[in-house]
C-alpha cells in the first residue's frame, strides 16, 4: 500500500486543513508540536519521509474525537493506523511503555510453540462450557495483571466478573485456553503481518469451537474482530460487548441488583464509544443498580476524553496530562467513583494516580472501578446460586 | 381571479420579481406564506457592503408592491396545488383565517397592545416576544395583524375576546375560515428563498447548551433597532453588552455531517456583524474564523479590508472544534486551530455567534411535488442544463429566482428575480 | 394670513432617529414654525401607517404643503411624493427634510446637538416649504427598440429576450464575430460541455431571429438624446449609420489580465495563463506531467484589489480536464483562498480533490517564485498552512488572472454619461438594489463590463437587464421629474457657459430674434444644477430649487 493509496482510502484528499482536528486532538491541547492536520498536509504534499520519521506519529490516541467532528469525512484514526504501517517497514514503532514488555508478550504469542497457561486463574468458581453457541472472549486481562501488579490493575477481576455475571444469566459460555491476543496493539503499531497471524489464529480456533457469538469485556478486542478482522480473515458470529449483551437481557429478570449508595460517573472508553457507537447501554446497567447516582462529565459520550494512550506506546507527560485533567473532571462532577468500561482505561487512571516524579500533575485521588466489577458486586450473592 | 404571473414567496426576490412583471404591465399574484411580504431581509439590520439599512432599502419596495394596481397580494397564503401547464396554469391557493377583517382593519394597533397574551417572535429569531395577535415588524405589509390560534387564549380556552372589545373598527371576526382562491397564471415564479440551518446537531458548538453562543439571524435582530432589545449588544445570560465576540464561518456549510455546500454569503454576513458590532459600540473585538475568506463580489475585497483597518476585526484561518463554558462569567471559550501558525489554542469572548448555513426551504420537498420540479441533491431547485437556463426550473413556464436555487446574496437575487421576469415575460409574449 | 398650509410629520425610524433625536420635543418644535398648521410623529412614517396618515391628514388640515423629517430622499422621497399625489396635492408641495442620513445618523454620540441640528433642518425645510410651487411633468414616448453594445453571451442573450417579447434590438459586436469570450474558451464549468456547444447554437438562433439586427465589426460611435429617445451613431468600418432606439443595454464584457513581465511571463517558453491553457486543452495537450497553477496573479493586490469571482472555478476545471486527459499527471494548485462558492463550485472542487488535484496555499507577503532560465523547471512555494517551503516540479506553469476592464470602457462612459467604479468596471445605480440599472435612464447594464460573472450569471443579468429596459417599452412613455433648469430669455447674454458645462448635453445655445440664447432640453435635462450655479449673468434658475427658496432656507439657518 503506497501512501496515494492511504490517502484514497482514507479521503484525506478531501482535507480543507481547516484544522478542527488539531483543535479537537486531546494531544494537540498539550502538546504543540502534534497537529493532526499537519500530519495529513505532510501526507498530501508527498513529504512521506518526514510523515514516516516524525517523533509524534505513534503519539495519535485514534480516539476519533477528530474524525467524528471532519467537515471533509478524513478517517484520521484510519490514516494513522495505514500510514504506521509504513513507518513500521522501515523499522519506526514509536516508544513502548513499559520498555515494551507488553509487546514482547504480543508477539511471543506468535510462536506456535510457545504453551500459554491463560486459564490458570479459572476457579471451579465459575461455570464454563465445552461446547456452545456464546464464546467469551477473555482478552489479555491475565497479562495485564502481571505487568500491572503494582497498581492493583484488577484487570483480571473483569474476566471473572464477567463470567460471574454470565453465570447468573444462566449462562455457560465457552472460553478458549488456547485463544491469543486479538492483535489490536500491533496492529494500530503499523505491525500487520503480526497482527494478521493473531487474527488467523484466533479466526481459526473460534470456528473450530462452532461459536456463534462472541462477548468481550473488552471494547478494544471487540472493536479489532469488528473493524479490522474482517480486512484479513473470515469469520461469521454476532460480536457484542458485554454491556450491550447485559442491556438486553437486563430486563429479563435474572439480574437482582441489591442496593449500592454512591454517585459514580462514566468514562467512555473511545473504542466503546466513539468507534462503536455504545453509549447508552453501559449507562443503562449503571443506572439499573438501585441507590446508584450517575453524574454526567463536563466532556461526555462522543465528546468524552481519551484517557490518554493507546497501543502502549508514546505514554508520556502529555499522556499524563490528558488523564489527570480527565481524573480532575470526573472529580468535579462529586462522584465518588470513576466507572470506565475497558480494561486499559483503569490502567492509565490508575497508573496516573500512583506514578510520582516530574511527569506527575495534581495529585487527585479517585476511585476507578470497571462498569462489570460494579455489576457483579451489585448482583444479590443468593440471586441465582 | 387571472392573473398572468403567480409568483410564490414575498422575500425579495419574489417583491422585485412581481414590480417588474408588474411594471411590464402583467397582472401579477404575489402569494406569500407569513402574514407579511418582506421575508428575510426584513430581518436584517444592515446589508454588505454598503451598510444600507435593510429595512430602509426594502420597505419602499414592500410598500410598492403592495400599492401596486398589477399586483394582487396574498399574505398568509399557501399554493395547495397546480394544475395545467405553461401559458394556462390553474393555482389553488389556501389563504389563512387571519381571524382580523382586511377590509375593516385600519391597522391602529390597539389589539395588538390590549392583547395579554405572549409567544417566541419568529421575526426576531425567537429572541423576543409577539402578542398572540400580531404583525410581525412594524413595517409590515399588510399593515393588518393576524391571530395566532396556537396562541390565543380565546382559541384555546374560549376566553378573553380582548381584542375585540378595543377594536373600535370591528375588524376582530374568530369565525373567520379558511378561503379557497383560484387563480390563473400563464408562468409561474418560484421564490420561497431558504431556511437557517439549526446547528443544535453540532454538539461541539453548544448552541442551545451555551447560553451565549448564538445564531448569526438572532445576532441580526439583537443589533436591529427595531429588535428585541432596540439594538443593544446584550447577551442572553445576564444582559451584559458584550466589547468581545466571536464569529464561526461554515456553521452547517462545508460539512459532510450537514450541509457540504458553500452558503456563498456567510464570509461577508459575518464581517457585516462584526462591523456593526463595533459600530454599536467603538473599540469593540470581533474575531472571525474561517477556511477561505469568499469575498468575490462587487467592493467585497474592500469591505474585508476595512473590517481589519478600521473595525478591530481580526480574521483566524481555522475551523474551531469546540466551544466551551466558562461557569464562572457564562463565556463561550473556543478550541482552535490558527492554521496560518499551526497552534492549537482557545479564546475567550463574551459572545459567540455560528454563521449558520442558508438551507432549502424545509417546505420544499411539498413545494416541487405541487409544482412538479426537480430539487439536486441538496434540495435546491434544479435548473434544466445547469448552465444556459440559470432561472429555468425542469418544468416549462415555471421559473425560480434568488436563494431557491442556491445560496445567494441580495444583488444576486434581485439580478435572478429580474431575470425571472424577464422570462415570465418572454413566455407570456409566446416565446420560449 | 398667509394661505400656506404645512403639515409635518417626524419619522422615529425605529432607532434610527428615536433612538438620537428627541422626536416629539422636535415635532411640539415644528408646530410653532410659520404656517404650520398640523405636526405629528411616526415610528415609521413610510409604512402603510405612516403613508395613510399623511394622506389623510393632508384632507382634514386641508393641507397644501406637506413636510417628512426622516431618512433621506434617496430611497424615501417617490413614496412620501406619491402619497402627496393620491391625497390630491401636487407631488412638488412636498419636501424632504434629512434627519437620519444627515442628523442621527452622524451625530450618535450627542443627542442633544442632533436634536438642535434636527430643529434647525425642519426649520429650513419649513422655510423652503413656505415657497413651493406645483410643477408638472412632461410626458416622453418611448422608441420601442433597444441598442445592445456587446455580442458576447450577456449581450446575446439580452438580444434575445427582447426580441422575444416583440421589441426590434440592434446588437452591435466591434469583432468580426458574435460570440466574445466564449469563443476562447474550451469547456464550460461545472457540466464541463464544450464552449462552442453553447455559444455557436446561440449566435444561430441570435442571426435568425427577425427581430434582431446584428451589426458586427461595428463600433458605436455616438449617443445622444436621452431615454425613449437615444440617437445612435453606429461605425462599421468607417461607414457611419444614424439610429434611433429608446433604450440601451452595455453587455461589452471584460479582458483577461495578461500577466506581462509577472514569473517569467513572457520570457519563458512554458508559461500560459489560463486562457491560453484553454487553447492547448482544445488542442490537445502535450506530454506535460507535472503542471503548477498560480491563482490571484494580478488580483488582491495593491494596485488591483478585487478578487476576480470566477478564476478559481477556472484553474479548478483547467485542472480536473488535464486530469482528466491524463490522470498520471501531477496538477498543483497554489492559491490563496479558493472562492468556490455556492453548492455547484464547492461540490467541483471535491471532485478536483478526489481526482487528486492538490491545493497549496501561498501568502501575499511570501509569493511562489520560479525556477529555470529559458523554461520553468520549478516552482519554490512557501507552503502557509504548513509553514513549509516546498519545490514543485514543473513542466508547465499556468498563471490564473483576473478579468479586468476594458480600456475604451472610458470612451462608452463618456459617450453614454454613465459611470465607472473605481476598478474601472461600469457602476449600477445602487450595488445591492439595482444592480443591472445606470443611475442614467433608459441605459442598463450587465455581464462581465459590470463585474466578473459566470455563464449562468451572465445570462441572468442579461435577462434583468432586458426586464428593466422593456418596463418603459411596453408602457410607451416615460415621465421624468419636473426638476429641470429653466432659461429667463430677458437675462440671458448667451455666453455658452452652460452649453460647455451641462453634462446631460442638453443645453444648446439657439438663434432667437438675431440673439444667441440658451435652450434647455427639458426631457434631457436632469435638474443637477451645474448651470444654474454657474450662469454669470443668473438667467437660470433651477425648479425647485429656486433662488429664493434657497436663500430663504439659509435665512431660516441663521435666523
Amino acid at each position: 500500500m503506497t501512501l496515494e493509496d492511504i490517502i484514497k482510502e482514507t479521503k484525506t484528499y478531501y482535507c480543507l486543513e481547516c484544522g478542527k482536528c488539531s483543535s479537537l486532538c486531546p494531544i494537540s491541547r498539550h502538546n504543540p508540536s502534534y497537529s493532526p492536520r499537519l500530519m495529513l498536509e505532510k501526507a498530501l504534499t508527498g513529504f512521506e519521509g518526514d510523515l514516516i520519521n516524525d517523533q509524534e506519529l505513534f503519539s495519535c490516541l485514534t480516539c476519533y474525537n477528530c474524525s467524528l467532528k471532519c467537515p471533509a469525512d478524513v478517517d484520521y484514526p484510519l490514516f494513522m493506523q495505514k500510514v504506521r504501517t509504513l513507518a513500521f517497514a522501515q523499522g519506526r514503532y514509536g516508544v513502548p511503555a513499559d520498555s515494551g514488555i507488553l509487546q514482547s508478550f504480543m508477539r511471543l504469542m506468535l510462536n506456535p510453540a510457545i504453551e500459554q497457561r491463560r486459564l490458570e486463574w479459572l476457579s471451579d468458581e465459575y461455570r464454563i462450557s465445552e461446547k456452545g453457541n456464546i464464546l467469551f472472549f477473555v482478552g489479555c486481562a491475565p497479562y495485564f495483571e502481571f505487568a500491572f501488579e503494582d497498581f492493583e490493575a484488577g484487570a483480571l477481576n473483569i474476566a471473572k466478573d464477567s463470567l460471574k455475571i454470565l453465570n447468573t444469566l444462566g449462562i455457560e459460555p465457552m472460553v478458549l485456553a488456547d485463544e491469543k491476543c486479538c492483535g489490536h496493539d500491533l496492529l494500530w503499531t503499523g505491525d500487520v503481518e503480526s497482527f494478521r497471524k493473531l487474527a488467523e489464529h484466533n479466526a481459526r480456533i473460534i470456528k473450530e469451537s462452532g461459536a456463534k457469538k462472541i462477548i468481550f469485556s473488552c471494547p478494544e478486542g471487540y472493536r479489532t474482530f469488528k473493524f479490522d478482522y474482517p480486512h484479513y480473515v473470515d469469520l461469521d458470529c454476532e460480536l457484542q460487548h458485554i454491556t450491550e449483551f447485559l442491556a438486553e437481557n437486563m430486563g429479563k429478570g435474572m439480574l437482582d441488583f441489591k442496593e449500592v449508595k454512591k454517585k459514580v460517573t462514566y468514562q467512555d472508553p473511545c473504542r466503546l464509544g466513539r468507534h462503536l457507537g455504545v453509549y447508552e447501554q453501559p449507562r443503562k446497567l449503571i443506572e439499573a443498580i438501585p441507590g446508584i447516582e450517575l453524574i454526567e462529565m463536563e466532556h461526555t459520550r462522543d465528546e468524552s476524553i481519551c484517557c490518554g494512550t493507546s497501543a502502549w506506546t508514546n505514554c508520556d507527560a502529555y499522556s499524563k496530562q490528558i488523564r489527570t485533567e480527565r481524573l480532575l473532571e470526573a472529580k468535579a462532577t462529586g462522584a465518588e467513583m470513576l466507572i470506565t468500561a475497558c480494561p486499559k482505561c483503569q490502567i492509565h487512571f490508575r497508573c496516573a494516580m500512583v506514578s510520582k516524579g516530574e511527569e506527575k500533575g495534581p495529585d487527585v485521588e479517585m476511585d476507578v472501578m470497571d462498569i462489570v466489577n460494579l455489576v457483579a458486586s451489585a448482583l444479590e450473592d443468593n440471586g441465582s446460586e | 381571479m387571472n392573473n398572468s404571473v403567480l409568483i410564490i414567496g414575498g422575500g425579495i426576490a419574489g417583491i422585485q420579481a412581481a414590480i417588474d412583471s408588474a411594471n411590464m404591465g402583467f397582472q401579477v399574484c404575489l402569494v406569500e406564506k407569513s402574514p407579511s411580504i418582506g421575508g428575510r431581509m426584513a430581518q436584517l439590520d444592515k446589508t454588505f457592503p454598503t451598510n444600507d439599512c435593510a429595512m430602509c432599502i426594502l420597505a419602499p419596495k414592500m410598500i410598492e408592491a403592495g400599492q401596486h394596481a398589477n399586483i394582487k397580494l396574498l399574505t398568509y397564503s399557501e399554493v395547495l396545488s397546480v394544475e395545467g401547464e405553461v401559458g394556462k396554469f390553474k393555482a389553488k391557493i389556501k389563504k389563512k383565517a387571519r381571524s382580523v377583517d382586511e377590509e375593516k382593519c385600519t391597522g391602529c394597533g390597539i389589539c395588538i397592545e390590549k392583547c395579554p397574551w405572549k409567544a417566541d417572535s419568529e421575526f426576531d429569531a425567537g429572541m423576543g416576544k409577539r402578542k398572540a395577535i400580531y404583525v410581525p415588524f412594524p413595517q409590515a405589509i399588510p399593515n393588518v395583524p393576524v391571530i395566532d390560534r396556537e396562541h390565543c387564549a380565546y382559541f384555546l380556552k374560549g376566553k378573553c375576546r380582548a381584542c375585540e372589545r378595543f377594536c373600535e373598527a370591528g375588524a376582530i371576526n374568530y369565525d373567520q375560515e379558511d378561503e379557497i382562491i383560484e387563480v390563473e397564471a400563464k408562468a409561474i415564479i418560484l421564490a420561497t428563498g431558504f431556511d437557517l440551518y439549526d446547528p443544535t446537531p453540532l454538539r461541539e458548538y453548544g448552541y442551545g447548551r451555551i447560553q451565549n453562543v448564538i445564531t448569526a439571524m438572532e445576532y441580526e435582530r439583537l443589533s436591529s433597532a427595531s429588535g428585541p432589545t432596540a439594538g443593544e449588544l446584550k447577551r442572553p445570560s445576564d444582559g451584559k453588552i458584550v466589547s468581545d465576540i466571536a464569529f464561526i464561518q461554515c456553521v452547517g456549510s462545508r460539512d459532510v455531517r450537514s450541509n457540504r455546500y458553500c452558503s456563498s454569503v456567510c464570509c461577508m454576513y459575518g464581517t457585516k456583524e462584526a462591523i456593526l458590532a463595533y459600530e454599536h459600540r467603538p473599540g469593540t473585538k470581533s474575531t472571525i474564523f474561517y477556511i477561505d475568506l469568499r469575498a468575490v463580489g462587487k467592493r467585497f475585497q474592500e469591505y474585508i479590508q476595512r473590517a481589519e483597518d478600521e473595525y478591530n476585526i481580526t480574521y483566524i484561518r481555522g475551523r474551531p472544534g469546540n466551544i466551551e463554558l466558562n461557569r464562572r462569567n457564562q463565556n463561550p471559550t473556543i478550541w482552535y486551530e490558527d492554521t496560518t501558525t499551526g497552534e492549537t489554542k482557545s479564546l475567550e469572548v463574551e459572545l459567540a455567534i455560528l454563521c449558520q448555513a442558508l438551507i432549502p426551504p424545509r417546505d420544499i420537498q411539498k413545494t416541487a411535488s405541487i409544482l412538479s420540479i426537480e430539487l439536486d441533491e441538496y434540495g435546491f431547485v434544479k435548473t434544466p442544463d445547469g448552465l444556459s437556463h440559470p432561472v429555468d426550473t425542469t418544468r416549462a413556464g415555471i421559473l425560480a429566482c434568488g436563494c431557491v436555487h442556491s445560496p445567494k446574496d441580495i444583488p444576486d437575487s434581485v439580478v435572478q428575480a429580474s431575470a425571472a421576469a424577464a422570462r415570465a415575460a418572454e413566455i407570456l409574449s409566446g416565446g420560449t | 394670513m398667509s394661505d400656506v398650509r404645512i403639515g409635518i410629520f417626524v419619522c422615529h425610524c425605529g432607532k434610527n432617529i428615536g433612538g438620537v433625536i428627541n422626536v416629539p420635543e422636535v415635532t411640539e418644535y415644528a408646530k410653532t414654525l410659520p404656517d404650520v398648521v398640523y405636526a405629528e410623529h411616526n415610528l415609521y412614517t413610510c409604512s402603510a401607517e405612516g403613508i395613510s396618515s399623511i394622506r389623510q391628514k393632508i384632507s382634514e388640515h386641508k393641507l397644501n404643503r406637506v413636510v417628512v423629517a426622516s431618512c433621506t430622499p434617496r430611497t424615501h422621497e417617490t413614496l412620501f411624493r406619491n402619497a402627496c399625489e393620491a391625497a390630491g396635492l401636487n407631488k412638488y408641495l412636498f419636501e424632504f427634510v434629512n434627519i437620519r442620513d444627515q442628523c442621527s445618523w452622524v451625530h450618535m454620540q450627542e443627542p442633544e446637538k442632533a436634536t438642535e441640528k434636527a430643529r434647525d433642518l425642519i426649520r429650513m425645510g419649513v422655510a423652503k416649504a413656505r415657497l413651493l410651487e406645483p410643477l408638472e411633468e412632461v410626458e416622453i414616448r418611448v422608441t420601442p427598440s433597444c441598442l445592445v453594445i456587446g455580442g458576447g453571451v450577456a449581450g446575446m442573450s439580452a438580444a434575445l429576450n427582447l426580441a422575444n417579447q416583440g421589441f426590434e434590438v440592434y446588437l452591435v459586436e466591434r469583432d468580426k464575430e458574435l460570440g466574445g469570450l466564449l469563443l476562447n474558451l474550451n469547456r464550460l464549468f461545472t457540466i464541463n460541455g464544450k464552449a462552442e456547444e453553447v455559444i455557436i447554437p446561440l449566435i444561430e438562433r441570435v442571426k435568425n431571429h427577425q427581430k434582431i439586427k446584428v451589426h458586427t465589426s461595428t463600433e458605436v460611435k455616438g449617443v445622444a438624446g436621452f431615454i425613449g429617445n437615444f440617437d445612435v451613431t453606429l461605425d462599421q468600418k468607417g461607414e457611419e449609420r444614424k439610429i434611433k432606439v429608446g433604450t440601451i443595454i452595455v453587455a461589452t464584457g471584460a479582458e483577461v489580465l495578461k500577466p506581462v513581465g509577472q514569473y517569467g511571463y513572457g520570457d519563458k517558453s512554458n508559461i500560459l495563463t489560463q486562457l491560453e491553457l484553454e487553447e492547448r486543452l482544445n488542442k490537445g495537450m502535450g506530454d506535460e506531467q507535472n503542471i503548477v497553477m498560480i491563482n490571484c496573479v494580478g488580483a488582491r493586490i495593491p494596485e488591483r484589489p478585487y478578487c476576480g469571482r470566477i478564476c478559481c472555478m477556472v484553474a479548478i476545471k483547467n485542472a480536473v480536464l488535464i486530469k482528466e486527459n491524463d490522470p498520471r499527471a501531477k496538477v498543483w494548485v497554489l492559491h490563496r483562498d479558493l472562492m468556490t462558492y455556492g453548492t455547484e463550485f464547492e461540490k467541483y472542487y471535491q471532485k478536483a480533490m478526489e481526482k487528486g488535484i492538490r491545493f497549496i496555499r501561498y501568502s501575499l507577503d511570501k509569493p511562489p517564485e520560479i525556477v529555470g532560465n529559458n523554461k520553468v523547471k520549478a516552482v519554490k512555494v512557501y507552503h502557509q498552512l504548513m509553514g513549509k517551503e516546498m519545490v514543485l516540479p514543473c513542466d508547465m506553469l499556468v498563471l490564473t488572472t483576473p478579468l479586468i476592464p476594458h480600456e475604451d470602457n472610458q470612451d462608452i462612459s463618456r459617450m453614454l454619461r454613465v459611470s465607472l467604479s473605481e476598478h474601472g468596471f461600469f457602476l449600477e445605480a445602487h450595488l445591492k438594489l439595482q444592480p443591472v440599472e445606470f443611475a442614467t435612464d433608459g441605459i442598463y447594464i450587465c455581464g462581465c463590463a459590470r463585474w466578473p460573472t459566470d455563464v449562468p450569471e451572465a445570462i441572468s443579468q442579461a435577462c434583468a437587464a432586458s426586464a428593466k429596459a422593456v418596463i418603459p417599452m411596453r408602457r410607451g412613455y416615460v415621465r421624468p421629474e419636473a426638476i429641470t433648469a429653466s432659461v429667463n430669455e430677458d437675462k440671458c447674454s448667451g455666453c455658452g457657459t452652460c452649453v460647455l458645462l451641462c453634462p446631460y448635453n442638453a443645453i444648446e445655445l439657439q438663434s432667437k430674434d438675431g440673439k444667441k440664447l440658451a435652450h434647455i432640453t427639458t426631457a434631457q435635462c436632469k435638474g443637477c444644477g451645474t448651470c444654474g450655479a454657474a450662469c454669470p449673468s443668473g438667467a437660470i434658475s433651477m425648479n425647485h430649487f429656486r433662488d429664493e427658496e434657497i436663500l430663504a432656507q439659509v435665512e431660516a439657518l441663521v435666523i
